[in-house]
């Protein structure tokens, strides 16, 4: 009898790549772009102010990446993210300060200590079942809070301050470009990995599980260790994200830890769309830059996230990605039937010509196009 | 021994309110399976709102209390009028666990900012109802607005515990929770029960803040972290029984006062969150919870 998530042999499993099969270039090609696009923004930024909001948020981003897989994706009740946040934050802060780490050791560090940390917590609290967990990871943040504000250790309420750049420079600014092109580094990596999993057979069950766990179950998916594996990803890129943010401000305090964390991870995941990568990584830059930015939106911030979360989850479920998603698909599928139009009257004119009348034919200017529009292809003719 | 009934007292006191908040999640989830993120927000409103109306406004205390229920009442109205009949009675916007927490989640970032743009960063705190110098037995000694608050905790949950288990009505609201397709056909209007529970349980959550206000003191953001503590309270009572929420929300409350008292003053709350989550994942089934909605 076969376990589940072990397959026949003959019979060919999700997630297990096949011989000759062609790699995914997403993951990779979305890795590379966010990387130069990201790096290219920040040096044109030349560390201004800007910069700094914006490499904040490239931090704020790296753990909203991982909330897509986990909350958007997988549909997985946890809201420990601010808490593996500050893993990775107090994590960098006291191997910096206090062991004398570098930047690259204690990252690798805190990334080991964040999917020892997630593992040993989630092997336990992902066997809680439904709105259990919730309330496990609810509880989290309230009290790894309070211990970071009693602990004279952790800095109290001071935090720790020193922490090293990624990559330091000559000056302030230099500092601030190098480090940003770091932290978009590992946001592209934070984001491949991401679209990997959810583009794999492994995002395919976690997407069947996120539907019907009994459905799930039924395909053979093994519910916990998907539900460990899906924990663990997400507990280690807020772990990253923390690092990033604690080594862009070169402090940590507990704020990282707090509640008001957790809810702006929260809104930054479903204002701009929980189910999309494109759309976590935008709605943690854009969202960090009106918080901190502009004076209106940090006054009358509580109504304005209020409102706009209302608006979006009972208009748009899926966020601004999801309207945009929906109007993108919208004007494609209208240029796909364009396309097919186009085509049909072409092949159906070459059926009826010689190969002599239909190269004049095809030479003609305007020639496609006026074809398209008489048989009703074009802007909104439908399929 | 005083000093153990002096913490007993005060831990009652702040486990009444954990309590009361946890019964008020507890039966709107019964009815409607949604989480009442809110209910910390309108404690919060009914006392900052009383505290602002009689001292800045001057109004009378009664009718400072009564202006501030009215204006809870009325945003629970505006809030199911709008937003929970739309997505739920007109099928519009989001489902599955994103209903459970985060429409109310919404309005209890809504409230909090109109709080503090109407208040301000200051602590409130209501006029006490029974006013005077606390109540003494020799060395033990008890608040009266925590004695009200204790009372009414226990008054309000075996209330809420009565009507779901021994009125009609109640077990309408409960049958809209199990199906709201089954409890239409047989002509419960679940949508009546789902607004006129969520008014109720949002008018008592105000009532209590306003009773125990003069105890702690409210801000703008005092809200969340007792909705939050609602939802632990609630959650050992399987989300879906007053009572049972009452009485864990007072466990809670003694155990946390008796950690401060005879363990650490500073360590008490982290040790008692502590507890709680290891007992949630290490006794899951404590909670009584089903699989979560897909």
């Amino acid at each position: 009898m076969n376990r589940p998530g072990v397959s026949r042999p003959g019979v060919s499993r999700p997630g297990v790549s096949r011989p000759g099969a062609k790699r995914d270039p997403v993951p990779l090609g979305a890795a590379a772009g966010i990387t130069v696009a990201g790096g290219l923004v920040l040096a044109a930024m030349n560390g201004s102010y800007l910069g700094l909001t914006v490499t904040t948020g490239v931090a704020y981003a790296v753990v909203t990446v991982g909330m897509v897989l986990q909350l958007g994706y997988s549909r997985q009740l946890a809201f420990s993210q601010s808490v593996f946040m500050g893993v990775g934050a107090y994590g960098t802060g006291v191997l910096e300060t206090r062991y004398g780490f570098g930047s690259l050791e204690s990252l690798l560090a805190v990334i080991a200590l964040a999917a020892a940390a997630s593992l040993l917590i989630g092997a336990v609290i992902t066997r809680a079942p439904g709105l259990a967990l919730a309330l496990a990871t609810l509880l989290l943040p309230l009290f790894i809070y309070q211990l970071a504000t009693d602990s004279g250790w952790l800095g109290s309420f001071s935090g720790i301050n020193g922490v090293l750049p990624f990559w330091s420079g000559p000056d302030y600014e230099a500092t601030l470009v190098r480090s940003g092109i770091v932290s978009v580094l590992l946001l592209g990596l934070a984001a491949g990995v991401v679209l990997r999993v959810m583009r794999s057979g492994i995002g395919l069950q976690l997407m069947a599980m996120a539907e019907d766990e009994r459905l799930g179950e039924s395909i053979g998916v093994s519910l916990r260790q998907r539900r460990l594996e899906v924990f663990v990803l997400g507990s280690v890129l807020a772990a990253v994200g923390g690092a990033v943010l604690a080594s862009t401000q070169g402090l940590v305090t507990p704020d990282v830890l707090s509640e008001s964390a957790e809810i702006t991870l929260l809104l930054m995941v479903f204002v701009a769309g929980r189910k999309s990568v494109a759309g976590a990584i935008s709605g943690a830059v854009v969202i960090e830059y009106l918080t901190t930015s502009t004076s209106f939106i940090s006054t009358n911030l509580g109504i304005i996230e209020g409102i706009v979360l209302l608006l979006i989850l009972l208009i748009e479920p899926d966020g601004v990605a999801g309207a945009v998603d929906r109007l993108l698909g919208h004007r494609t599928d209208q240029w796909a039937a364009s396309l097919r139009a186009w085509s049909a009257a072409r092949l159906q004119a070459r059926a009826h010509s010689t190969p002599e009348s239909a190269e004049r034919e095809l030479a003609a200017p305007g020639h496609g196009t006026r074809d398209v529009e008489a048989r009703g292809g074009g802007d909104g003719g439908g399929s | 021994m005083s000093e153990f009934l002096n913490l007993l007292a005060a831990g009652l006191t702040s486990g009444g309110i954990y309590g009361i908040f946890g019964a008020c999640l507890a039966v709107w989830f019964r009815v409607c399976n949604v989480l009442n993120l809110a209910v910390g927000d309108f404690a919060m409103l009914g006392a900052v709102g009383t505290a602002w109306l009689t001292q800045t406004a001057g109004l009378p205390f009664g009718a400072g209390i009564a202006v501030a229920l009215a204006g809870v009442g009325l945003v629970a109205w505006l809030f199911d009028r709008v937003v929970l009949h739309l997505a739920f009675d007109r099928g519009a916007g989001a489902h599955g666990i994103v209903s459970v927490f985060f429409y109310t989640f919404g309005l209890s970032l809504l409230l909090e900012g109109a709080a503090r743009a109407m208040f301000g960063t200051d602590v409130f705190g209501a006029p006490a109802i029974w006013p005077g110098p606390a109540l003494a037995v020799a060395d033990f000694h008890v608040q009266r607005a925590g004695l009200l608050v204790i009372a009414l905790a226990i008054v309000s949950g075996l209330l809420l515990w009565a009507y779901l288990r021994f009125t009609v009505s109640g077990r309408a609201a409960s049958a809209c929770g199990e199906s709201v397709l089954g409890s239409r056909i047989v002509g419960i209007d679940s949508a009546k029960f789902r607004r006129r529970i969520f008014i109720v349980t949002a008018l008592l959550a105000a009532l209590f803040g306003i009773v125990e206000s003069p105890i702690t003191g409210y801000t703008y953001a005092s809200g969340p972290t007792l909705s939050l503590i609602g939802v632990v309270a609630a959650g050992f009572a399987a989300f879906r029984q007053p009572g049972r929420a009452v009485a864990a929300g007072l466990a809670i409350g003694v155990a946390e006062a008796m950690l401060g008292g005879y363990v650490s003053t500073s360590y008490s709350d982290v040790l008692l969150y502590a507890i709680l989550f290891c007992i949630i994942i290490v006794r899951p089934e404590v909670l009584g919870l089903g699989p979560e909605p897909a």
